[in-house]
Formats: structure tokens, sequence, C-alpha cells
């Protein structure tokens, strides 16, 4: 019998991808052999591992090109994300590598699982077939499950865990029923063949099916972008896993979602604009206006930032749906990149300070625990009101030129009524996030709490604040970023 | 093709037929005169103490788990083991990577002690 | 031949149905264990019939070999198999029957109805993805997600032993069934003993 002809692989797109795979099975296995007591050192290779796959993809810069037939690319939007990932993951690390001794749950698995999941995002932002963007969710969301449920002895944690499980279960068997039935309607898995079958025109059975797959598959990537009526789980899953985690699930889960979300939208369903478009956006409006809305009766910070993290679902959402529109198509693919990274440093930056305050068997994340930060920990208060201005949009920061684009691109896409439900809905939000600059500064403390800054969560909280300060003052390098980032559609 | 697997129906209508007829006639055939130690479920002679659904450790189930994922594993080299030859040095190349990232899972549930029993 | 296998197919569509309807009428939820597997047994025949060997081997090795064995440990760790008193019917059923017919009516209906029944496939050979494509397939085409796929093992397995392995220091132990009738009995011979005070509970 022949031999099998095996088609040239280009490693190169993978590189970054493997730097992560190959980090994390290092780290399991420094987990293994290195003592009890100590796993600090597993972080700190973690964090080598991230600088480093985050240097390997500098050449490919305005490069782009795609391996394994075609079902992963490396395009300067994939790369964009990817960094954007590995600064999310770099944060992430910072702001655990104290938390979790201090919490009585530092385990060496924590930093593998981290690198695990990231690779998934990674997977997600590359992938261009189906099946890969099925195989990254699924990596992510399997990690995520454990990271939920880590700090395990604590019952908030485990059915923190538990409901993630159930939801992302159910979500995934959305996401494959989509798929399947994508696959029946145009014989094909990879994100271009569907865009060059729906170009060349479906039968009228197939339109329905593809329709019905594209339906439950947004359905399946809208449960973990918690996008409106699938948003549920958001607060009580962020609330109950251990801090660190839930920054990262809200910047990373997300911004992999979307990621995989957009080329969906964009390469494969593009033609289909008129269809999803108007739907997306009354669904963007809803998300916006119930996460902020609610967010504005919390009195548990951790909670308010899960609302406020739906509401900003609802923005993001803005700026991939805006780019289906042949008129703001450039715009809205800015917008998102911007956006993500904007609310990605800050929220970690918002959660890292959470951190901060929380002590070991008692969390003090009520408003009042906010009373008088700036008294005892001018840092930690600065950092807080750089990320709250961040999160309502308040100029200079970063999250102010992220809305401006993502409102412009709306504008632009001729959906002006949606840039004004997200103009009245920041409104809204500035009042809670407003509301805690006001405790910091102009109260006095209530009760006496010990805020714990150690060296790593310093640099951590310095970095998101930092990013959110300087981005919001000369935002050029990222708009000339995000501008390069602009993914090739195909219409 | 499909006849190949006609076997495995006949063996199955077989198996089915001397269930059931075995069942049907000891219940008809044989004398029925119950008491109430011969009711009791059989323990190999000695007295059943408590109910038979009882909890069990967890170990189990992890144990369970552990098989489905080697299994899975398993069902991945089926395909591999038919056109191994036709693939050559590649084929292994692929397999092996597949198979060294198990096996440090392996390894990992080794080092954790989660093989041994107690 | 042809007949046989209406024939069959008759059959094992109706015990599938059966079978899943007895899933969920069982009180006794292993019962409800024991019909899910007889479900995936018969669909593995279904795949059988339809020549897709390797899935049903697949169905057969991990659904009917594994899934199983997980889904009656997962029971015996819990109480109350028996789900005596357990409502089954959920308040608002009709509305999951509604999404359901609905769903049913949009994707099956039309199809059912346009598709051209009449018409024999063409004398050509209907290509059936055989154990060899799919080995050539893992290796050529989805390369990617078959590593991908070791890799979702890997962390799969990391996740049930983060999760469910306990190291032997902060063991929670379950009695064995000897210590257990040991305890019964030290019980009840503290309650002769000791008839009118309350018996004090063993510690566990």
């Amino acid at each position: 019998m022949p031999d099998i002809q095996i088609p040239s692989i280009d490693l190169g797109v993978s590189l970054q991808l493997l730097i992560i795979f190959g980090g994390a099975m290092v780290l399991l296995l420094a987990d293994l052999f290195s003592g009890e007591g100590n796993k600090r050192i597993v972080g700190y290779i973690a964090l080598l591992f991230v600088v480093g796959a985050a240097a390997a993809g500098v050449p490919y810069w305005d490069a782009p090109r795609s391996t394994f037939n075609g079902m992963l690319v490396l395009d300067n939007f994939a790369l964009t994300l990817n960094w954007i990932f590995l600064l999310s993951t770099a944060i992430t690390i910072l702001i655990s590598l104290e938390y979790l001794p201090r919490q009585g749950i530092e385990r060496g698995e924590y930093y593998a699982l981290l690198l695990f999941a990231l690779g998934g995002m990674m997977l997600l932002a590359q992938g261009t077939d189906l099946i890969v963007l099925f195989l990254g969710l699924e990596l992510l969301s399997i990690t995520l499950y454990v990271l939920a449920g880590f700090a395990y002895p604590r019952l908030s944690s485990e059915e923190a865990a538990m409901k993630y499980l159930l939801i992302g279960a159910f979500a995934a068997g959305f996401l494959v029923f989509g798929i399947a039935l994508l696959y029946g309607a145009t014989g094909t898995s990879s994100l271009a063949g569907i865009a060059n079958k729906l170009g060349s025109g479906l039968a009228a059975d197939d339109v329905a099916f593809m329709l019905a797959g594209a339906a439950l598959v947004i359905i399946g990537f809208g449960y973990k972008i918690s996008m409106a009526p699938f948003h549920m789980w958001t607060p009580d899953v962020y609330e109950g896993s251990p801090t660190p985690v839930a920054a990262f699930m809200s910047v990373g889960t997300k911004g992999a979602g979307f990621a995989a979300l957009a080329r969906l939208l964009l390469v494969a369903l593009g033609s289909q604009y008129a269809t999803w478009g108007l739907i997306l956006a009354i669904l963007a409006a809803v998300t916006m206006v119930i996460g902020n809305v609610s967010a504005v009766a919390q009195t548990n910070v951790k909670r308010m930032l899960a609302y406020s993290s739906i509401g900003h679902a609802g923005y993001i959402l803005m700026g991939v749906l805006s780019a289906g529109s042949p008129a703001a198509a450039n715009r809205g693919i800015e917008g998102f990149l911007f956006y993500l990274l904007a609310y990605s440093l800050t929220n970690l930056g918002a959660f890292a300070v959470l951190i901060a305050l929380e002590q070991r068997g008692e969390a003090a994340w009520s408003l009042d625990d906010f009373a008088g930060l700036w008294h005892r920990q001018p840092f930690l208060a600065i950092a807080m009101a750089l990320c709250m201005f961040s999160l309502a949009g308040v100029p200079p920061t970063a999250g102010f030129w992220g809305k401006f684009y993502v409102f412009t691109a709306a504008w632009e896409a001729g959906l002006q009524w949606l840039a004004v439900v997200g103009v009245i809905t920041s409104a809204i939000a500035a009042f809670f996030y407003l509301r805690i600059i006001v405790q910091m500064f102009m109260r006095d403390p209530v009760r006496e709490i010990s805020p714990s800054l150690d060296r790593n969560l310093m640099i951590g909280v310095g970095l998101a604040a930092l990013g959110v300060i300087v981005f919001g003052i000369s935002p050029t390098p990222v708009i000339d970023l995000v501008q390069g980032s602009v993914l090739a559609l195909s219409r | 093709m499909l006849s190949d697997y006609l076997p495995i129906l006949v063996i199955f209508l077989v198996a089915l037929f001397i269930a059931v007829f075995v069942i049907v006639a000891s219940g008809v055939l044989g004398p029925q005169r119950p008491t109430k130690r011969k009711l009791m479920p059989y323990e190999s002679g000695m007295e059943p103490i408590g109910s038979a659904q009882r909890r069990f450790p967890i170990k189990f189930n992890l144990v369970a788990m552990i098989f489905i994922l080697f299994d899975i594993e398993v069902i991945f080299f089926f395909p591999y083991a038919l056109v191994y030859k036709r693939l050559g040095v590649f084929g292994l190349i692929e397999i092996g990577l597949f198979m060294l990232i198990l096996l440090l899972g392996f390894i990992y549930i080794w080092k954790k002690g989660a093989l041994e029993w107690d | 031949m042809n007949i046989l296998i209406m024939v069959i197919f008759v059959v094992l569509a109706a015990f599938t149905l059966a079978a899943g309807v007895m899933v969920v009428t069982v009180k006794n939820i292993i019962h409800a264990a024991l019909w899910l597997i007889a479900s995936f047994f018969s669909v593995a025949a279904m795949y059988l019939l339809m020549e897709a060997e390797f899935i049903a081997i697949v169905q057969v090795l991990v659904y009917v070999g594994a899934i199983s064995i997980l889904v009656l440990f997962a029971i015996m760790l819990t109480r109350h198999v028996t789900g005596e008193g357990v409502r089954q019917l959920y308040k608002r059923w009709w509305i999951a029957l509604i999404v359901a017919a609905a769903l049913f009516g949009v994707l099956i209906v039309p199809t059912v109805f346009n598709y051209e029944w009449a018409v024999q496939p063409s004398g050509a050979q209907i290509s059936i993805a055989s154990t060899v494509e799919i080995g050539t397939a893992f290796m050529r085409e989805y390369l990617l997600p078959f590593e991908v796929a070791s890799v979702l093992l890997l962390v799969a397995l990391i996740g049930a032993i983060v999760i469910a392995f306990e190291e032997r220091s902060t063991r929670r132990r379950v009695l064995t069934l000897a210590e257990e009738v040991e305890q019964r009995r030290q019980r009840n011979e503290s309650l002769r003993l000791a008839p009118t005070t309350h018996a004090s509970e063993t510690s566990e």
C-alpha cells in the first residue's frame, strides 16, 4: 500500500501555543518534583513561559499564515488577542502568587491549569475551524470548572464550580448541536468553507438548518461571554470562585469567547449580517441594561463587579456586531480589540484590589470596607479609583477610549439607537463606580481592616493601573496595534 | 460488510432466548414452597446486614474517571493501528506525542498517589 | 437482506425509545442508569446498522463500558438512591413539551417532507468513512484536533485529581461494612444498658 502523503506543517503558526502547552506540562512536572509548601517557584516559571510566548509572537506580526489545513491561523487579529490574553494571564499569576498561600489553597496545579486555560483561549483566537473552536472552548471551560472549585473546602467555591459546570455543559450541548447543524447544512466545518458555501447559495431547507445551527452556536458562545439571557450564572460563579480565578474568568473567558464569536460571525456568517445583526444588537442592548441596572443594587463589590462585567459584555458585543456592517467593518474590530484590552487591564486591577482586602476566612468586599481606604492604603485607593474611572469610561483612562471606539462603531454601522443605549447605561454605571470612589476618599473607615499588600500583588495592581492611565493619556500605540489587526473579512 | 456482524446478532438472540427460557421454565416447572429463610438474599450463607445499597467511597468514582480517560485514549489508537505502516515515521511521531502527553498525566496521577488504594 | 435490516432497525429504534422513556420514568435511579445503558447499547447497534463501525465500537467501549460505570458509581456516592417520594414531573412540563415539539417541527419535519424518499441512491457506491480513513484523517486533516484532544484528556485527568482526590492525611473515611456493623452493635448495646437516658450517639 502506498505511503500517505503528509502535509507540511508550519510550526511557527502554533509556536505560541506550543510554548504555552509545553510550559503547562513542564509546570506539572515542576509541581510534582518541587517541595511542599513553596509552590511560588512554579508560578515564577509560569510567568517565564508567558513572557516567552509573548516574545515569540513578535516576528509574526504582519506575516499572516495558516497551517494544519487551514485550521489554525496567525494573523494580526489573532496575534493581538494572544497578547491581550498573555498579559491578562501574567497579571493573574502575579496576583495569585501570595493569595493562594494566604488562603491555604496553594497547589502547583493551579499554574499549570492557568496555562492550559490560556492555551485554550489562544486556540479560540487562532482557530478557523469549528472543531478547533469547540476543542479550545472545552479546554478553557474544563480548566475553569476546576479552578472555580479550587478553594475546595469552602462551600461557596464548590457551589461556584458546580453551577459553572452544569451551565457550561448545557452551553456545550448547544454549541455542539449548532456545529452539527452548520456542518450538515454546508458540508464543511471550516469557517472559510462555510463562507464559500453560503456565497454560492444554499438549498432552501439547508438555509433553515444553517440558521438554526448559527443560532445555537451563538447561544453556546453567549453563555461563555454572559450575554443577556444567558448571564444568570455569572454573579454566583464569580462570587464563589477564588478571587484571582474570578478575575481571570471575567477577562479570559469573555475575551476568548468574543474572539471566536467575532471570527465565526464575521468570517463564516458575514454574508448573513442582515439576519443576525439586529438580533445581536437587541441582545447587546438588553445585556448592557441588565448588567448595569442590576449592579446598582449591589453592596457586595465582588458581585457588583460581576454584574458590571455582564454590562461590559454588552459593550464589547456592540463592537463585534458593528463590524458585521460594511460601513463599520474596521471600526468595529478596532473597537472590540481596544475595549477588550482596556477592560482586561481594568477588571484585573479592580479584582486585584479586592484580593488585597481579602483576609483568610473573611472577605472584606462590602462597600463599607472600602470606606477610608485612601487614609490607610493610598496606593490601593488610587489604583482602584483609576480602575473605577476606566470602567465608567471617564477620560483620560483606557476605558474611555474603548467606549469611544465601540460607540462610534455602532453609530457608523447605522445603529444609532444602540449607541444611545450604550451612553445611557454608561451613565447609570457611573453611579456605582463613583460610589466606591466616594467611599474610599471621603468617608472614614467603618471597621478595622488591614489590607495585605505584598510585592507581587503590588506589581500586578501597578501594571494594571499603569496600563489604564498610560493607554488613556496616549492611546496611540494601542490604536496603531488595533488598526493593524483588522480581520480580513470575506464578504 | 454488515453480514460480518450477523453472528453477534445470532449470539444475542440465543443469549436472550436462554435467559428468558431459564427464568420462565424454572418459574413454571419448579415446585414453589417459599419460606422466609429461602427468600432472604444470598450472601454466602451469612445473615445479610443492612441494605445492599450503601454509599460508596469517592475512590471508586476517581478510578472510574481515570479509566474513562485512558479508555478514550485507547479509542484514538484504534484507527491509527490500522494505518500505522502507511503513515511511517511521521505517524509514529504524532502518536508518540499523543502518548507522551497522556503519559505525563499517568506520571502525574501515579506521583500524586491516586493509584494507591489506601 | 433489506427487509431484515428494516426489521432490525424498527426493533432497535423501538427499543431505544422505550429504554429512553424508562430512564426518565423509573423511580429508582439505579434502574434508570441500567436502562440508560440499554439504550446506549441499542444506539451502538444502530450505528452498526448504518455501517459506522468505528463509532459503534466507540459507543460500546466508552458509553456502555466506561460512562455507565461512572454513572453508577456517581449514583452510589449519593444517598437516597431509591427515589421514593421524588417528584418526577416538573411543574411546567408543558413548556418543555412545547419547546421540544417546536424544535422537532422546525428541524425534522421539513426534512422529512422535502427529502425525496422514493429516489434510490444512484448506482455509485456511497462512500462511508471506514476506520482506515478515519485513521488517515487523524494524521492529516485533523492532526491539530487530534493532538489537542490529548491535551484535553490530560487536563481532564488533572481536574479529576484536583477535585476528587484527597490526600491521605485529609481524607474523610467512609466506614467499611464491618465497622458499621460494629458501631451499630455498640449503639444497640448502649441503648439496652441505658434505656432511660438518651442514647449518646457513638461518635463516628
